[in-house]
């Protein structure tokens, strides 16, 4: 059993060990896409019939609009709303691996091609110019094999599928379109891959600082650069076997190109689609903007183009959008955890009666929307909110007068560091305060000493003395430049960013689709990198970091912080 | 290391690199079945509704119990777990449910109550089936007290845990079970 369940380790392990020379093999040509011909498909036009099918495969509802019913393990009927296709197969369709068991991919261009247990990834001209021998475990499925497997659960070679493969008993239309979806799912590679190179972009909005843009552009153009070169280094010196072979049909060039958007937001999504059209991206990395990332949020979802960790602190929060991967929901969690803290709290006292005292920036109001929403999802009644104009400093008499008017247990003060001075009307030590770490940024050691036990910071990173020290290689790739101000944490961010995106290429493998891409960091392990105390992932979780501590700020000129909950509170 | 060394070990990490369609056709599910003892951390977690729940105070009532381990946005695993609780509960019908089926997140930064309610949702869980998540290293002891430590959850495994109400030992089954055999199962540990 310890082996059984070691093996996703060792692979990793040795995936680990090999990157660099799974990154050093030759390109070789991606297997020929066999896309259907258009036409009908159960008498339905064909785009018609894929996006019923793709609601078949994603959400397990018929073409009828009711549940899609299928049986596991023999026996045990499940409904459609339950699990769908994607659950396990993913949405790029090429599969998962989890707890020792393989979901194999379900992809138009591996149903296309016979399946091998040994180098399943070869294309057939591979097979053919390696002269191997060994026999195909199945054949290329036709549409008949294929509706009989996903009746049956047995394969055109007579194996029996795993019975956590559900079988599926659908009606002869029915089945038709799904497997019109499954024959263009992933079928052929997406755009930005182009010959040899993989092509990536990444976004900066107007207003930013030149040095933040360096901070970011120098590790991610250290990080192609380094790549490529190895490329060029080992180039075709080394022979790897068939097991080279293969993996040198993964390997791929980088390329970046900087889109720099200019004019006001409402135009950035024409511009982005004029980027896209004149280079084709595959995904865009990073990304820097002043204010809210939605419109480039919204461009993505659109043009189904992935963005890997946008360094932004306003993302939008979404349940069930797809195409951008966030370091974290920022200003709004933590929102969040002021909310959770506060519900929390052995002492109820404070949870009472709070307050938002909010900025009209757009950092303010994700910092009360997320106090709201999850107030709300707590079972809370609705707190009252203050406005305070943008650009406007807390006065000393607004908030006394507040106190006195509303006499809360404690105020959300989702300001800036312009606040301190008002700060003084809590030191009749009644009414606590919360404030946001992000907002105060370097003045947040500066906070009064009177009021610092009536404080609570919400501080959506590491504790300050347990950051890691950087490694060798983050060095190398960050240079000296970017580290001028490491308060911005844009450089050790775009650092995270690169360590992600190395393995995700590598467990992407060959199989060139933005799903795909997505699908990896989906699967990746926990990860332990600067900034955040923990990133995670999963099949459609899109903020990796998913904490936020609350601190209060001790004693001194030269403070430490005070650790007050958890890094995840619930 | 010699370069034929080299190429052995290429050639075998790139045996692994190919993935899991490297492994021979998997085997049916042939689940393992062993009588335990385990001590019940007094730790507490978080229900669905936000409600704090004591683990041992729920485990040790002497009311018969199942738990297994899942979480919100796993593959393939989790969904059939599930599907197998979602099917028992429809087996013992409407009426009040003796048996309570409890799945213990592994996930807690993600699984917050209310991802646990929208997957249990999904399921259309009927009351007594309760989803907990709770501290990272409550989750931790849970996870070690029933022998069932994993570091990642990605490398989580099937595994479904039934109290014997009158012996308080636990019937650990490694591996997926039909629906016939979870209902066999349950008969023998006199939780049906
Ligand atoms: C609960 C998880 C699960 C769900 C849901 C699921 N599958 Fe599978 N599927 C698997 C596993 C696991 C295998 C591999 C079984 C084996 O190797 O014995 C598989 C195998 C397959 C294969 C065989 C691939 C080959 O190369 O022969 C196809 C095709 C497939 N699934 C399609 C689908 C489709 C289409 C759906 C939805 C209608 C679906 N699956 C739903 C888990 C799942």
């Amino acid at each position: 059993m310890s082996g059984w369940r070691s093996i996703p380790f060792l692979s990793r392990l040795l995936a680990g060990a090999c990157g660099l020379l799974l990154l050093a093999a030759p390109a070789v040509a991606a297997p020929p896409a066999k896309p259907k011909a258009p036409g009908t498909v159960a008498g339905l036009p064909a785009d018609k019939a894929l996006a019923l099918g793709e609601r078949m495969y994603r959400l397990g509802i018929l073409p009828s609009g009711e549940s899609m019913p299928s049986v596991v393990n023999g026996d045990v009927p499940v409904e459609g709303t339950a699990f769908s296709c994607s659950s396990c197969h993913l949405r790029g369709g090429l599969g998962s691996w989890e707890g020792g068991i393989v979901t194999l991919p379900t992809n138009g261009a591996r149903l296309a091609i016979p399946r091998y247990w040994k180098f399943p990834n070869l294309s057939p001209e591979e097979r053919r110019e390696l002269k191997l021998q060994n026999p195909a475990a199945r054949p290329a499925y036709t549409d008949e094999t294929l509706a009989h497997l996903l009746r049956t659960g047995r394969d055109p070679s007579g194996y029996d599928m795993h019975s956590v493969m559900p079988r599926y008993h659908l009606s002869d239309p029915d089945m038709a379109i799904l497997i019109h979806y499954l024959r263009n799912l992933s079928a052929r590679h997406s755009p930005g891959v182009v010959g040899d190179t993989l092509r990536f972009a990444t976004v900066i909005a107007p207003g930013v600082s030149e040095d933040d843009q360096q901070a970011m552009l120098v590790p991610l153009n250290n990080y192609v650069a380094r790549h490529n070169q190895f490329s060029a280094g080992f180039g075709n010196r080394m022979y790897l076997g068939v097991g080279g072979n293969e993996m040198s049909g993964a390997y791929r060039k980088l390329a970046l190109s900087v889109w720099r958007l200019t004019g006001p937001p409402e135009t950035w999504e024409a511009q982005l689609d004029a980027f896209l059209a004149k280079e084709p991206a595959f995904a865009l990395l990073g990304g820097l903007a002043p204010g809210d990332w939605k419109p480039i949020h919204a461009f993505c979802e659109r043009a189904q183009l992935p963005c890997l960790f946008p360094i932004t602190d306003l993302p939008v929060v979404s349940d069930s959008d797809w195409y951008t991967q966030y370091f974290s929901r920022g200003y709004y969690q933590e929102g969040q955890a002021a909310a959770r803290y506060l519900h929390g709290l052995e002492d109820s006292a404070p949870a009472r009666k709070p307050v938002q005292v909010v900025q009209d920036s757009p950092e303010g109001k994700a910092l009360a929307q997320g106090f709201r929403d999850t107030w709300a999802e707590l079972g809370q009644t609705a707190v009252p909110e203050i406005p305070l104009p943008e650009g406007k400093p807390l006065a000393l008499a607004t908030l006394e007068e507040l106190l006195a008017r509303e006499k809360p247990s404690t105020v959300l003060l989702w300001t800036g560091a312009s606040a301190f001075p008002a700060l003084a009307a809590l030191t009749n030590g009644a009414t606590g305060a919360f404030l946001s770490a992000r907002l105060l940024g370097s003045q947040l050691t500066s906070l009064p000493e009177p009021v610092r036990t009536q404080v609570w910071i919400t501080y959506p990173y590491r504790e300050p003395n347990l950051e890691p020290k950087h490694s060798l290689y983050a060095d190398t790739l960050l240079g000296g430049l970017t580290q001028r101000h490491p308060e911005t944490r844009i450089s050790t961010r775009t650092y995270a960013l690169v360590q992600i995106l190395r393995q995700a290429l590598m467990d992407m493998d060959r199989h060139f689709y933005r799903d795909n891409l997505l699908d990896r960091i989906g699967m990746q392990r926990d990860q332990i990198l600067p900034d955040y105390l923990r990133l995670s992932f999963g099949p459609g979780q899109r903020y990796a970091s998913k904490g936020c501590f609350i601190m209060q700020v001790g004693p001194g000129p030269s403070p430490s912080l005070i650790r007050k909950s958890e890094w995840v509170i619930h | 290391m010699r370069r034929n060394q080299w190429a052995t070990l290429l050639v075998t990490a790139s045996l692994w690199l190919s993935g899991p369609g490297f492994l021979t056709a998997q085997a049916p599910p042939p689940y393992a079945r062993t009588l335990e003892t385990y001590t019940v951390p007094d730790v507490v977690l978080v229900n669905q509704d936000g409600t704090k729940v004591k683990l041992k105070a729920l485990l040790d009532s002497g009311e018969p119990v199942i738990l297994d381990f899942i979480f919100g946005t796993c593959t393939t695993i989790c969904p059939v777990l599930s599907a197998g609780y979602a099917n028992l509960q429809t087996k013992l019908g409407t009426g009040p449910s003796k048996v309570h089926l409890i799945s213990v997140s592994i996930d807690p930064e993600n699984d917050t109550p209310k991802v646990m309610r929208d997957y249990l949702k999904r399921y259309r869980a009927k009351p007594g089936w309760d989803f907990l998540t709770g501290r990272r290293e409550d989750i931790d002891k849970v996870m070690n007290a029933f022998n069932a430590y994993i570091p990642n959850k990605m490398s989580h495994y099937p595994l479904t845990l039934i109290r014997d109400p009158k012996t308080g030992k636990w019937i650990r089954i490694f591996g997926m079970m039909s629906s016939s055999e979870f209902v066999a199962e349950c008969r023998k540990a006199g939780v049906l």
